[in-house]
This record gives C-alpha cells, structure tokens and sequence, in this order.
C-alpha cells in the first residue's frame, strides 16, 4: 500500500503588492492588486510505506508548502492527495491520528510546564491508554535517553535536548508516517548523529515512513534511500541517491605533495596518454581525471615518474553535486552535461577545496 | 467526553503555569475587578444627575450590569482570543493545531483559558443579589435554571462575535482594527437599550447581538416596562445558537484559507 499519493498537487497563494511610498500605500488602501504566486506546481509522487524519503530543494523551493499540504494544514489549489488513507485537509481530526509531526523551527511542545506534563496532555489528545502510552514512552526514552530531561519545563532545554523531546512528543501515538521539517537544523554534530541514527532504528523496527526535509545533506545521505528534489515548485529529480551521485560526479582530484620540486611539464608528460588536468599549487600538484579513467592506471604512471610525498584522492561529494543542481535548476542529464562542458575543472577543484576544508 | 477530559487537562496546567507567578495572577484579578469597578462608579455618577434612565431606575440599571458581568466572566474566561491574529497567524502557531486530532477552535480556546476572569462573574452574581433584594423583585426557584439558560445564551452570543472576529485574520493579511471597534460597542449592551435611538437599538439586537447579554435577558427578572424587552427574553438562547453557529461556520470556512507562516 502506499503511504502518500500525490497527483497534479498544486498551490496557489495570493500576494499582496505593495506599492511604493505614502501614496502607494494610499491607493493600496482602495484598490489592491494582487499576485498569484504558484508555490508548488503540478507535483505528482508516491512514496511506498516503509521508506524514508528526504525531500530537499533550496529555499523557497516550496518543500514546507508540500509538507504542509501532506499533513493537512494547507488546502491544495489543485490536484489529488492521498495520504495514509485519507484525504489530508478533509478528515483532518481522523487523520492526524496517524501521523506525527516535526517543525524543527516550531515547538510542539508547551513551553512553561514539564516536559512530561506536555507527553500527558498530547496522551490525552490522541487518545492513547494510559498503559500503551507507558509502554511506549518508556521505549522512547531510553532510545534517545531522556531520563533526567522529562521534569524540565521545556524552556529550560537546549536546542538539541528539545528536539528528542519533540520527536518523542510526535512519535507518542504511534503514527504510521513521520514528517521531519528540518529536524537537524541548528543541531550539532553528535545530536545530529544521535538523531540519525533514532530514526533509522524506528523505520527498521517499526516501518515507519518517513519523509524528511533539510538542506544537511548529510543527513540525507544517512536516511534516505530515495530524494526528491524541488526547483522552483517543481520535482527536478526523483530516484535513489546512488543514482544520482554517479549520474552527477564528474570525476575525482587527486592531490599529489612531492619530496623533489616537479615542474607541470614533467607532470604532462607522464601523463601524456590519459585524459587528465593538471594544476600546480604552492604544496604540490592536483591531478583531476573523469570517471572514465581508472585511478589506478593515473596513479601508477605519476607513481612511477615522480618522488610523492602524500597523496591524497578526493571525491566529489553530495554537497558539491547538489550545489551544482541548484545552480542550474535541474538535475536532468543534459544540463549535466552542458555543464561538465562549461566549468573548468579548474573551478571544480577549488569548490572542493573549500568543502573539505569545512 | 473527549472534550470534557481535555478542558480538565488544560485548566490543570492552566493552575500549573500560573501559580508560578501568583503576583501576576493577582495583579490580573485586579485589574478586572478595577476595570469593571470604574464602569460602575460611571452608572452611579449617572443617576446623580438624573432619577431615571429611559424609565430604569438606579437600581435597575446596576442590577442589569450585574447580570452582564456574569456572562461577560465566563466569556472572558474561555474565549481569550485577543491575540489570536498575531499568535496563531503571524506566528504561525496555527500549524501545531492543525496537526491534533480535536477541533482547532476548541484547542485555540483551550489554550487561552483564563480563569481569573470568573471572579467578575462571582462578583456581578453579587451585586445582582443585593440589586434582588433592593428591588424587592419576586424569587422562584426555577428562576435559576431559566437564569443558567440566558447566560449560557449571552455566552454564546458573545463567544459567536469574537470568534467571528478572529476568523477574520484567515482572510485579511494584516491584523485589523475592528476588535477594538466591536469592543467599544459592546459596551453598548450593558444600558437599557431603548435610550439610544432607533438604528443604534436596532443594531444592537439584531445585527451585533450585543443587547442579548445584558439588558434582555436581564430584564426578564425585572419589572414590566412601557416597551417591554422581557417579552425577547426568550430569544436569548436561541440568538446565542444562531450567533455562534455563524461565527463558527465563518471559522470553519476561515480555517481552510489558512495559509501558514514563513519557512
């Protein structure tokens, strides 16, 4: 069965124009002109249960729009939404029963009473037994440990304390389809991994699907096994994350130090056979060859002309790749290719640099 | 029942919050009773002047305002929207409500709940007593029951307007000024309505109800007069159905105009 159907999905809001000065505001006051902005146009996607799925695209892209329209909050202009059932904004009371919600930007919970008092009153809310609800939160609290936390009063958390808590709080019910807006945001790095590794243990064990956003590419990487990416209201790429690292990676660096200064023309012409760039730095040299050249083969031919001191190989990473997406605001393969012709594998190095640096 | 569990849970952790700043409490209980205090003190200075009202004695008059402050108490109490635009609009807060499984108004109620405002009810309570027995005015005991029905009827009346204007802020971007214009209106309500001219009583009655939570209903209670108001008594209830039932439905319709904030 599918966990989310959705066909034709668009909307539409209305904008206000506000023109300029006094006397714009004057005239505001008696005609307004409007703007209809088109957030999400015409997406269609299914999503199987069991699967986690992160949703990216810059901002603006319409990713919350979505998410929002899934979860019921937002009517949809136009277009067919199923999800877990249900049509989301008509039974809206029926079908929130069964799905759990994370804003990282907005608290679920309440702010000056204890945690647990918040867990209490969401029980009541969902309508959860007093015994399935032990059970359960017993479970959750030791998965994410937050023994000590749950008498605080939420104000008294930190950013990555409040977050367990917040996934508790949405997961207390059971729900078959958790939507993450941005759970990672403003995290660090070991909540983020704490995080993680949380909710790949919940979609193991329990099933549960997940549909993620974020702009932590990393925790994609981590999750999903499926992206779906939005440019401008619209779904540039739908796949596996595999598929699109290779469809999108250009080839590897490989930086070379050398024990003897090497000139660029010696370099050249060990290399006189295959594909490759060179560039020289202040430390040593980088070799940059495309996927169809064979790492070894390069190696071997500068292992054997030269006195290397290190060597270090560098893939292009998701972050790169998704950088170069957004840039060109689509993931189809001729853009990709387009694009392998335009840049300077020169530029390519240099944005790798300042990545591996981070 | 679901609701009734509910209303419990959130006035507990109403006290929970609350008590923890007992000054602010009391300070609040204050400036109610001073608030409502000052309305009175104006009636008195009123009837130095003049024995009469429109045909409403001193007594009567006071006696209407006390049988206001009782639902205006319990309005108070359960439908704190003043903020409503600028919390679950601006902010967005609407979106976590959306995500619950129970009515949006009721939970948007429920987290407002104010209960130092039921001290102004205790208080109208009394000063219609002592108005009862100023008067001199009959007593049944069924008198009680038809008194919980009209206040239950001003309640709505109220609650009907109010959540009318908040539904507003779904469909107007900006907060708009009309809460504090209706507020000054209601004001309106509490004064034997046929002192004021024709368009204005009418408005009162009909158009923004606000004669049925006070001098209407109160009137049942009192003496006949020439133009007699306790004959619409009856109406009050059913007003209060009818009033509520369209700020809801305008709600209901508002709520799908709700277009979330930012991010």
């Amino acid at each position: 069965m599918l966990a989310i159907d959705v066909k034709d999905l668009r909307k539409q809001f209305k904008v206000q124009k506000n023109r300029e000065g006094l006397s714009g505001a004057l005239k505001d006051l008696f005609k307004r002109e409007n703007n209809e902005v088109t957030a999400v146009k015409d997406i269609s996607f299914q999503i199987p249960q069991g699967e986690i799925c992160g949703y990216i695209g810059e901002n603006g892209a319409g990713k919350s729009t979505t998410i929002k329209m899934l979860t019921g909050i937002l009517v949809p202009t136009s277009g067919q939404l199923k999800v877990n059932g249900y049509v989301p904004y008509k039974d809206r009371e029926k079908f929130v029963g069964g799905i759990g919600v994370v804003f990282g930007q907005r608290s679920q919970l309440w702010w000056d009473i204890g945690v647990i008092e918040s867990f209490q009153l969401l029980r009541k809310v969902y309508r959860v037994s007093e015994q399935d609800f032990r059970k359960r939160l017993d479970n959750l609290v030791e998965r994410l440990d937050l023994g000590d936390l749950l008498n605080r009063p939420v104000r008294k958390l930190s950013l990555g304390q409040r977050m367990r808590c917040e996934l508790v709080a949405s997961l207390l019910h059971n729900p078959s389809i958790l939507f993450l807006d941005e759970p990672t945001i403003g995290l660090d790095i070991v909540v983020k991994t704490e995080i993680r590794e949380f909710l790949k243990e919940l979609n193991r064990e329990e099933g549960t699907t997940i549909l993620l956003t974020t702009h932590d590419l990393q925790d994609i990487e981590a999750l999903c096994s499926r992206v779906i990416m939005l440019d401008d209201g619209r779904i540039i790429y739908d796949g596996g994350l595999e598929e699109l690292k290779n469809r999108w990676s250009k080839g590897r660096e490989i930086q070379f130090q050398f024990g003897t200064p090497t000139s660029l023309a010696k370099l050249q012409l060990l290399t006189a056979g295959l594909d490759v760039t060179w560039t020289m730095s202040e430390q040593g040299a980088s070799m940059w060859l495309p996927h169809t050249i064979n790492v070894s083969d390069a190696l071997g031919v500068v292992v054997g002309g030269a006195d290397i001191r290190d060597i270090k190989i560098l893939e292009t990473n998701t972050d790169d790749i998704v950088r170069e997406i957004y840039r060109s605001g689509s993931a189809s393969v001729s853009a990709a290719a387009t694009l392998l012709e335009a840049e300077s594998p020169k530029q390519e190095a240099e944005a790798e640099k300042e990545t591996s640096l981070r | 029942m679901l609701y009734a569990v509910l209303f419990w849970e959130y006035i507990k952790n109403y006290a929970k919050t609350r008590l923890t700043y007992r000054a602010d409490f009391w300070v609040e209980v204050l400036s109610d009773l001073m608030f409502q205090g000052m309305n009175l003190v104006f009636i008195l200075v009123v009837f130095q002047h003049t024995p009469s009202l429109g045909g409403w004695s001193e007594s009567e008059v006071i006696f209407v305002y006390g049988f206001f402050m009782i639902p205006y108490g319990i309005f108070s109490t359960f439908f704190g929207m003043w903020n409503f635009s600028e919390r679950y609009i601006v902010k967005g807060e609407m979106d976590r409500i959306l995500t619950r499984p129970a009515h949006n108004l009721f939970q948007v109620l429920l987290e407002n709940v104010d209960p130092p405002s039921l001290i102004g009810s205790v208080v109208g309570a009394v000063i219609m007593a002592v108005c009862w027995n100023d008067l001199g005015l009959a007593f049944h005991w069924y008198y009680v029951l038809i008194m919980l029905l009209f206040v239950l009827g001003a309640v709505l009346v109220y609650g009907g307007i109010y959540t009318a204007l908040s539904a507003i802020s779904f469909f107007s971007d900006a907060p708009t000024g009309i809460v504090p214009l209706i507020y000054n209106v209601q004001n309106y309500g509490r004064y034997p309505v046929n002192i004021y001219n024709k368009t204005i009583r009418f408005v009162l009655t009909w158009l923004l109800p606000f004669a049925f939570v006070g001098v209407i209903p109160a009137s049942y209670f009192l003496d006949k007069k020439a133009d007699d108001l306790s004959q619409l008594a009856w109406f009050t209830p059913v007003m209060g159905v009818i009033v509520f039932g369209l700020g809801l439905a305008l709600w209901n319709h508002g709520v799908k105009r709700y277009r979330g904030a930012g991010s």
